[in-house]
Parts: structure tokens; C-alpha cells; sequence
């Protein structure tokens, strides 16, 4: 039952009549030997360290090490509490739980990469706001996380998955595309629909280059999970409503590959280029580094 | 298909903040730890391009000697991995390069370690999403991806035979 493209993903779900989630866990089951239980328990375990990951990032009002991110969770909280949010409950949740995962990673603590911990926060963040406003039981949040890891899987055996292999968009990029699918799946949409979410999810993000001030994961890559979420939630949104990206998922996924190849370095996390070289850019990566930070440090 | 199951995607549950300049270069260096059987006492680091260039806002630093010190990605201990190298009396020296020979990826890296006579030169490439491979160990040239089942003796015996 193997699958390289989202095509024959598809196409697998179509013969089996399962779903997405339905179908990644199978899979592993059956090239690990493992059982179902096991397994499901496995991710189980991840779900509930991203919310530990949550927890610990809304409580923590206090700025990264470098002094360049933190305390954005807590404020976005604040705004939720007083209830005159533009949007919805659900997207300022989804960027609120993004907020506090990306900067629990930027000090250090615990997190799970879904697919890197550079955009770890997308996908709990949307997970977990679909926690606070939906009905969804837990056990179909875990089977989300098999969705989202399929969608992850190929993408990232047909691409790539970091940013310094790919730019942002290919590890931003990457998470909308899995967290948008899992959405739709988790709210009943089809296989089909799901992988219509990850095309117009990876669609929105092509090109977008990883250009981190100081190359420390915190600016912009945290505002761009934030956002992320909101995109996730925009592409399933269109699927759920049988909106179709006129370029198969397959082809976008391609096109994220040919566009990353020909990035120049400066903008594959190498902190060379994009906002890390801005005025404002170079004098931060000065003050936290102290120096330029290149070559010998013997 | 170098990614082959779904925890190579969701996952690995790790501290931050970068999953391939963080958490893979761990598991590079807790191979090299789990085939010296231990804490080395001396190792030479040298990171190559992206590793280069961003390795001290990532703790790259504090990844590779947390990994040899023998811890697994999620340990809080990485951080402080300077003050345990010390403590272990690890002598570490770091070294900045353009680019690895050879093996073609922004994020390489070189280590040589020793452990109580035992040598061992190895090359490892984070390739994203913390999966990390090994392309160099011992003047050989092998490709061996960490996320999957690794036979510790069949390599300690193909590889390690002449640094005994």
C-alpha cells in the first residue's frame, strides 16, 4: 500500500473507502508490524505534548533568550478575553495556540516538529482550536495528526521539508498544507477535498523564502506560523466548499521543489539575505551576537 | 523515500528551536555516542554552510555535544551541554567551513571523536524535519538514514575494525 504522490494516495482511499488518517495509520501498521493501538497511542503521546507545548508557551510571558520574541501568546490572549476580535474564536485561538508553540520553541522547551520545529506551531495551533470550538473528540484531533502526517510524507519524499533546503515555503509552506488537509478531514470533508486543501494551502506560500534575523527561528518564522494557521483554515474552508485549485496538489508540490532549487543560498536560512540583511535585521543579529556571526570561533 | 513513516513528520518530540539544526544534529551525535559506547573524551566539531553561518542562534553547538553526551532530543539538559561536556572533562574544539566535500547539503557536519583509544571520524547531513543520515565514517562513504532499524555491531564491525 504504498503511495509517493498524492495521486495514488488518493486513489488508495478510494479503493479501501477510508480516509486519509485512516489509511497513513494502516500503513504504518503494516510496514512497522506494530498494531493499530500501538501506534494510534504513539501519536496520542505527540497530541498531548503539543498541548503541554501550549500550556507551558500561553503562561510564559517572558522573552527569549535573545530578547527578540515572547510574550506575543499572552497578549493575544489578553485581546481574546476582552472579546472584540475582528475574525472568529476559532482563528484567534488557532493564532493565539500557534503563538505560544512557536515560542516555547524559540527558548529552548519542548515541542513537537510537525514538520520542523521552525513551523511547529501551525498545525497544533489548528488543532487545538478546533478543540475549543468544535465538538470533535479527541481521538479524531490524534487521527488529524495522521492526516496531516500523510499529506507531510509526501511532501517531503517528492520536496523538501526545511528551509534551509527549500526556503520557507517548504517548511511553512509544508505545515499549512498537512493542517489544512487534516481540517477538512476532521470536519468530515473527503481524501479528495483534503488534498484540494493542501494544494491551495502550499499554493498561497510558494515562493516564500527563509531569511531568519541572526538565524535564530523566532523572526519572522514565528508571525509566519500565526499566520499560517489562518491560511490553513482559508484553504479548507474552500475545499470544504468544493472549491478546487486549478493546479493538481502534485504539480504545486513540483513547483515548491523547482522554486526551492533555484532560491539562492542567502535565502535558505543561511541568514545572508531577506529580513535577516535589513538595517534593522543586522543590527539585531550585532546586538545578540555580539559579532558577526561567521567562521572560526577558535 | 528517505521519509518512511509518520513520525518522521509528526516529530520528533524535541526542544527547540530547529528541528534540522537542532534535534538531527542530537541524533548524529548520540550515534556517534552509542557506537563509542560512551561519552568521548575528545571531539573535534566542524560545521559546514548553513550549520556555519547560523549554528549559534539554532544551539547547534549545544545539539551536537548533547547528542554526544548521550542525550535523546527532548532533553532539557542540551542547553546546558557546555557546562556538562565540561564537567565530563570533554575536550572540544569547533571548527567554521564553507562547504563539505564530501557530501552535498547545507546543514553537514564533520565530528572526530576519541574514547579511551577508540577513534572515529564521522559525517553526518540533517536533512529536515530532525531525520538525519550518516554519508562518511571511518574514510568509508556509507549512506545510512537514522530513522530506520541500525544494526550497531554489523556496523561497528564494518566500520570500526581499524580503529581498534
Amino acid at each position: 500500500m504504498e503511495f509517493s504522490s498524492m495521486e495514488e494516495l488518493l486513489q488508495q482511499c478510494h479503493e479501501k473507502n477510508w480516509g486519509i488518517g485512516e489509511l497513513m495509520l494502516e500503513w504504518e501498521a503494516s510496514k512497522t508490524g506494530r498494531s493499530q493501538k500501538d501506534i494510534f497511542e504513539k501519536m496520542k503521546e505527540r497530541l498531548l505534548r503539543m498541548k503541554d507545548a501550549i500550556e507551558t508557551g500561553i503562561e510564559d510571558k517572558s522573552t527569549a533568550p535573545s530578547g527578540i520574541s515572547g510574550g506575543d501568546a499572552y497578549l493575544l490572549q489578553q485581546y481574546k478575553e476582552k472579546g472584540n476580535y475582528l475574525t472568529g474564536s476559532i482563528t484567534v485561538d488557532a493564532m493565539k495556540y500557534a503563538f505560544a508553540t512557536s515560542e516555547t520553541n524559540a527558548r529552548m522547551g519542548v515541542i513537537v516538529a510537525t514538520p520542523t520545529a521552525g513551523s511547529a506551531g501551525i498545525l497544533p495551533g489548528c488543532i487545538f482550536a478546533l478543540r475549543d470550538n468544535t465538538d470533535i473528540p479527541f481521538d479524531e484531533l490524534v487521527m488529524g495528526l495522521f492526516t496531516a502526517s500523510a499529506i507531510g510524507y509526501v511532501i517531503a519524499n517528492r520536496a523538501f521539508i526545511s528551509g534551509a533546503a527549500g526556503g520557507c515555503q517548504a517548511e511553512v509552506g509544508s505545515a499549512t498544507a498537512m493542517a489544512a488537509a487534516a481540517i477538512v478531514e476532521m470536519n468530515g470533508g473527503s481524501p479528495k477535498q483534503s488534498v484540494q486543501a493542501a494544494a491551495m494551502g502550499l499554493k498561497s506560500l510558494l515562493g516564500l523564502v527563509c531569511d531568519p534575523v541572526a538565524g535564530l527561528v523566532e523572526v519572522p518564522c514565528i508571525k509566519r506560523n500565526v499566520i499560517g494557521t489562518s491560511i490553513a483554515f482559508t484553504a479548507a474552508e474552500m475545499a470544504l466548499a468544493g472549491i478546487q485549485s486549478r493546479i493538481p496538489c502534485d504539480e504545486v508540490i513540483g513547483a515548491m521543489y523547482d522554486i526551492g532549487k533555484s532560491m539562492p543560498r542567502t535565502l535558505k536560512e543561511t541568514a545572508l539575505g531577506g529580513l535577516a540583511a535589513t538595517p534593522t535585521g543586522e543590527e539585531l543579529k550585532q546586538k545578540i551576537m555580539g559579532k558577526p556571526c561567521l567562521r572560526n570561533v577558535n | 523515500m528517505i521519509y518512511n513513516s509518520c513520525f518522521d513528520i509528526i516529530g520528533p518530540i524535541m526542544v527547540g528551536p530547529s528541528s534540522s539544526h537542532t534535534a538531527g544534529v542530537v541524533s548524529i551525535g548520540k550515534f556517534a555516542y552509542d557506537l563509542l559506547g560512551g561519552v568521548p573524551d575528545y571531539a573535534h566539531i566542524t560545521f559546514y554552510d548553513s550549520f556555519a553561518e547560523t549554528y549559534r542562534g539554532h544551539g547547534t553547538d549545544k545539539a551536537i555535544l548533547g547528542g554526544l553526551l548521550g542525550m535523546d532530543t527532548d532533553d532539557p539538559g542540551i542547553r546546558y551541554a557546555f557546562d556538562l561536556a565540561q564537567d565530563e572533562k570533554m575536550n572540544v574544539t569547533f571548527q567554521m567551513e564553507n562547504q563539505c566535500s564530501y557530501f552535498d547539503h547545507p546543514n553537514t557536519l564533520m565530528v572526530e571523536v576519541r574514547r579511551k583509544g577508540k577513534r572515529l571520524e564521522i559525517g553526518g547531513a540533517s536533512l529536515g524535519g530532525g531525520l538525519s543520515k550518516i554519508f562518511y565514517m571511518n574514510e568509508h562513504r556509507l549512506d545510512l538514514l537514522l530513522n530506520t532499524e541500525i544494526d550497531m555491531e554489523w556496523i561497528k564491525e564494518t566500520y570500526l575494525s581499524e580503529s581498534r
